[in-house]
């Protein structure tokens, strides 16, 4: 984990004031209703921190994730990145910052097309980008793939000939081949094995030192989050219930979600997990 | 793979179909509107090899027919006369492919019209006709299915992809025209366009007619892929490095919908034949002289042809292998659905 | 409640917009349709004319569809040049004769492609099934055309149907009995080219959905429980297949409609089909739109029938609406 300077100097990398998205969900019968994913979401990351937001499923991680990495536009808030506010930018600008932040989804399955070969997914955010020649292009895609620990002569596979360990690595290979400048991975341990999501996250935090990333690490699993980041924001509801650093969190954890949190991580120890005080 | 071969068993026969009909020319013996009004309502004329008096002969022939004692419409084999079918022989001219002019045709005889599938009033061959007529309607069902395709693809992309009212508009207009019985909304547009045309102008309203008309259901199949194809995560993975809406539609989007689209064909073709010859049949479609497998058999409508002139109904079964086909390869199709989809 | 009526203003709706489109193919379709009258030597010059004024070619288009749509809901649907009379009466006997023949043909096939759909899901894979899939094959493949004409051929030939008309001349004469054997003899060869035309078609659909309901993951674990297999199809998968199949149900309503209108002008059905067909010919416009529009209703009635049947019979619809 890397301990970042508070230093005055400073700033944030991404900062994030009141965000709020609702939108509107069609039942069956045709009728709508009102659903408020995100409701006035606030917090900072620093750069080349990571910060891990924990929250159960349906507490608005993902909508923050899609909001975040410019997929979703919030109804309502302020999205400063590198101190410009993004959410006034046109789509051609918008493109821009995309490429500086990059998301890293929870289903390795679907994070690929599946007719296309690795080469080509891998590259396919250079070719995008379009001022690379094509032997360069091979060269950075090689060099990635050995740097995620992903075997060159993988390229001409298809994804579903891989395992989920190696389409994590290769969906992390992709979004570091244009530098970002943070890296937001929803809930991207969540589908593997325990086994392979150590091997992942230690991949992830030696990535992070070499390249002085930013991290947003979106997951439910408390553990995980305080394995990996240098600070926990505690999700639940579309708001932000408690933050702080892991060691505080927990071990004097404030909101009852907190707590649930804290109580659902499974323990290998004899004695039997402490009951959440209620 | 297994089901990959039989796609493919199908696309060849489909091809093989098609190929005879393309060069209907090389494999019709005579020109669909060449009459012979001393011949009319001759039956077929069977293929022997061995003769009257037993002898086989290595070479397929047939004998003409002549009307029989006291009757006039009655034919009999003339056993006296042999008429051998010759190969590769030089006919009537016509163009190969609409480009080259050439006279050869697979097969003929000497001096004498065979006619393996009979006559019609005028004398015309019907083998011929059948052929000829295969290129109509076998190209009006298929242009028609493109241009659906093409309209319906476009409409289920714009309402999938962007949504919203846009959306909501489009498949309004859809349901509306799903909620007309498909071949009364055909006769419907068909009435409100002028009636007399010469062929060419008909061929081409057809296609038009049947494009505007069944673009609707394709539309909705190609909105779902769409939708669902757009939630995906490889394309949001794609906007996220800064793909633009054109690139996310061409590259992933829309190769998406191609097994569906190619399900599509194989079910739209034959239905558009189908419509093309009920057109034709009825005399709303494709006139005369101009052969099409609908106008072949309207001469059924008259009771006399129906009761005494029965292979004037055969190109109705001889229509049945490109059916077949198409059927065969949209069966498959169904079957196959997506090779490529990742196993949870 | 609240879904019936919503299903109803949805059908509602559909007329409307079918309406406006109709109105908007006679009054936007090139080669002008009144000048084509003109052409036709049983209109006279004079009733075009008049019949101009009377439609109002100069008017605005909401205008003339607003007239338009309230003469039709009075029940007076225009005006057919070549019978001379109003076009409703007309429709209406011609529609009742199409309506007998859609129904019974509608009847049969699914008393047909039901059981052995089912049937053949159930028995998937074996011999049996596959022969039947063979032979749905075979039937499908044969044109629509060609199935009307072959039955034609063979009431003519072989004498024991009559060929064409829906009662024989002397059907007033006949006792009830005989009125009924005679309608009956009449209906058979339509009614079957009907339904052979459509059979194929909703057997394979009706197999495809409940196989699908078969290799549910439910009814794998109610088997488990050691539910007997009759009870397992019975109460459990096809209650469960009965949404796509009254789906199924909507659609071939069109479907058997549009094949009726062939079966009716090649058997000599006298139903909607010839008639239509004949004013086609004859230019008559507002015999086309009716006939258009009445179909029109007959299939939105239809699928509106079979969005009430679903509500009966998919519990979900239910639980949605009361919430």
């Amino acid at each position: 984990m890397n301990a970042v300077e508070n230093d005055k100097n400073v700033q944030p990398l991404l900062e994030v004031e009141n965000l709020v998205k609702t939108y509107f969900r069609r039942t069956l019968t045709g009728s709508r209703e009102n659903v408020r994913a995100l409701d006035g979401v606030s917090f900072s990351i620093f750069p080349g921190s990571t910060l891990a937001i924990v929250g159960a499923s349906g507490s608005g991680k993902s909508t923050l994730a899609f909001c975040l990495a410019c997929l979703e536009k919030p109804t309502s808030g302020a999205i400063r990145f590198e101190e410009r506010e993004i959410l006034q930018f046109d789509e051609k600008e918008l493109r821009g910052v995309r490429r500086k932040i990059q998301l890293i989804f929870q289903d390795p399955a679907n994070s690929f097309n599946p007719r296309w070969q690795v080469l080509e997914i891998l590259t396919e955010p250079l070719a995008l980008q379009g001022n690379l020649s094509r032997e360069e292009i091979r060269l950075r895609a090689h060099a990635l793939l050995e740097q995620v620990g992903l075997a060159a002569q993988m390229d001409g596979k298809l994804p579903l000939e891989l395992s989920g360990g190696q389409r994590q690595r290769l969906a992390i290979a992709r979004a570091l081949i244009i530098e970002p400048k943070m890296l937001i991975l929803d809930e991207a341990l969540s589908a593997l094995d325990c086994s392979v999501q150590a091997q992942i996250a230690n991949l992830l935090v030696e990535l992070q030192r070499s390249r002085g990333l930013t991290c947003l690490f979106i997951t439910h699993d408390m553990a995980m989050a305080a394995h990996l980041a240098d600070e926990i924001a505690v999700m639940s509801k579309g708001r932000i219930v408690e933050q702080g650093h892991p060691d505080k969190i927990l071990k004097q954890p404030q909101a009852g979600v907190t707590r649930e949190l804290l109580a659902a991580v499974p323990r290998l120890d004899s004695a039997p997990a402490q009951e959440p005080e209620s | 793979m297994r089901g990959r071969r039989a796609i493919s068993n199908w696309v060849l026969l489909l091809l093989a179909l098609h190929a005879i009909v393309i060069l209907a020319g090389f494999f019709a013996p005579y020109d669909p509107a060449e009459q012979d009004r001393k011949s009319p309502y001759l039956p077929p004329m069977q293929i022997h090899f061995v003769d009257a008096q037993r002898h086989f002969h290595a070479r397929p022939f047939v004998y003409p027919l002549r009307l029989r004692e006291g009757a006039f419409d009655q034919y009999e084999e003339n056993t006296a006369r042999h008429l051998p079918l010759r190969f590769f022989v030089q006919g009537a001219r016509y163009q190969l492919l609409g480009l080259v002019p050439i006279r050869m045709h697979l097969f003929g005889a000497e001096n004498e019209r065979v006619y393996l599938l009979g006559s019609d009033s005028y004398g015309r061959d019907q083998l011929s006709r059948f052929l000829y007529g295969g290129q109509v309607s076998l190209f009006a069902g298929l242009l028609g299915a493109g241009m659906t395709l093409l309209l319906g693809s476009s409409v289920g992309a714009i309402a999938g992809y962007y949504g919203g009212w846009r959306d909501d508009l489009l498949m309004r207009l859809a349901e509306l025209f799903l909620a007309l019985p498909w071949l009364y909304l055909l006769f419907a547009l068909r009435a409100f366009l002028p009636l007399a045309v010469n062929p060419l102008q008909a061929f081409f309203l057809i296609i038009a007619v049947l494009g505007a008309v069944g673009w609707a259901r394709p539309a909705r199949l190609v909105r779902g892929v769409v939708m669902s194809a757009k939630e995906r995560d490889f394309v949001r993975a794609a906007r996220g490095f800064g793909a633009t809406g054109g690139y996310l539609l061409r590259r992933h989007i829309l190769p998406q919908t191609l097994s569906v689209l190619f399900t599509q064909v194989a079910i739209l073709v034959p239905q558009f034949v189908l419509a093309e010859m009920t057109l034709s049949f009825l005399g709303l479609g494709v006139p005369d002289p101009v052969p099409s497998w609908g106008n072949l058999l309207s001469s059924l409508q008259q009771y006399s042809v129906l009761v005494s002139y029965w292979w004037m109904y055969l190109p109705a079964l001889i229509m049945v292998p490109f059916f077949l086909g198409y059927l065969g390869l949209g069966s498959r199709l169904q079957e196959q659905g997506e090779p490529y989809k990742i196993g949870k | 409640m609240r879904y019936f009526l919503r299903r109803l203003v949805h059908a509602v709706f559909l007329l409307v917009g079918v309406s406006v489109l109709a109105f908007v193919f006679t009054v936007l379709a090139p080669g002008n349709y009144f000048d084509e009258m003109r052409l036709n030597p049983q209109i006279a010059p004079e009733t075009i004319d008049a019949l101009r004024t009377q439609y109002e070619v100069n008017r605005p288009l909401p205008i003339r569809y607003a007239h338009w749509v309230g003469s039709v809901l009075r029940g007076d649907m225009g005006f057919s040049f070549a019978y001379n009379s109003p076009v409703a009466p007309l429709l209406l006997v011609r529609a009742r004769n199409t309506l007998l023949l859609t129904v019974t043909a509608m009847l049969l096939s699914w008393g047909l492609a039901l059981p052995v759909g089912i049937w053949s899901a159930v028995h998937q894979g074996r011999m049996s099934d596959r022969l039947l899939s063979w032979g749905t094959a075979a039937l499908m493949v044969i044109p629509d055309l060609a199935l009307a004409l072959g039955f034609l051929i063979l009431a003519v030939k072989s004498g024991w149907f009559p060929t064409g008309g829906m009662v024989s001349l002397h059907f007033e004469d006949l006792s009830f009995l005989g009125r009924v054997r005679d309608l009956l003899l009449h209906m058979a060869l339509p009614t079957a080219a009907l339904v052979l035309s459509v059979l194929p078609l909703l057997v394979r659909h009706v197999r495809a959905a409940v196989s699908e309901v078969l290799d549910a993951p439910f009814l794998l674990a109610a088997e488990g429980h050691g539910i007997p297999p009759r009870t397992l199809l019975y109460r459990y998968a096809l209650p469960a297949a009965a949404n796509p199949l009254i789906s199924l149900f909507g659609f071939s309503i069109g479907t058997l409609l549009s094949g009726s209108l062939l079966v009716e002008v090649v058997m000599s059905w006298p139903g909607l089909g010839p008639f239509l067909l004949e004013a086609i010919l004859a230019r008559d416009l507002y015999v086309v739109i009716g006939g258009v529009l009445l179909s029109t209703f007959f299939l939105v009635g239809g699928n509106f029938l079979a969005d009430l049947l679903l509500y009966w019979a998919d519990p979900r619809i239910r639980t949605e609406t009361s919430s």
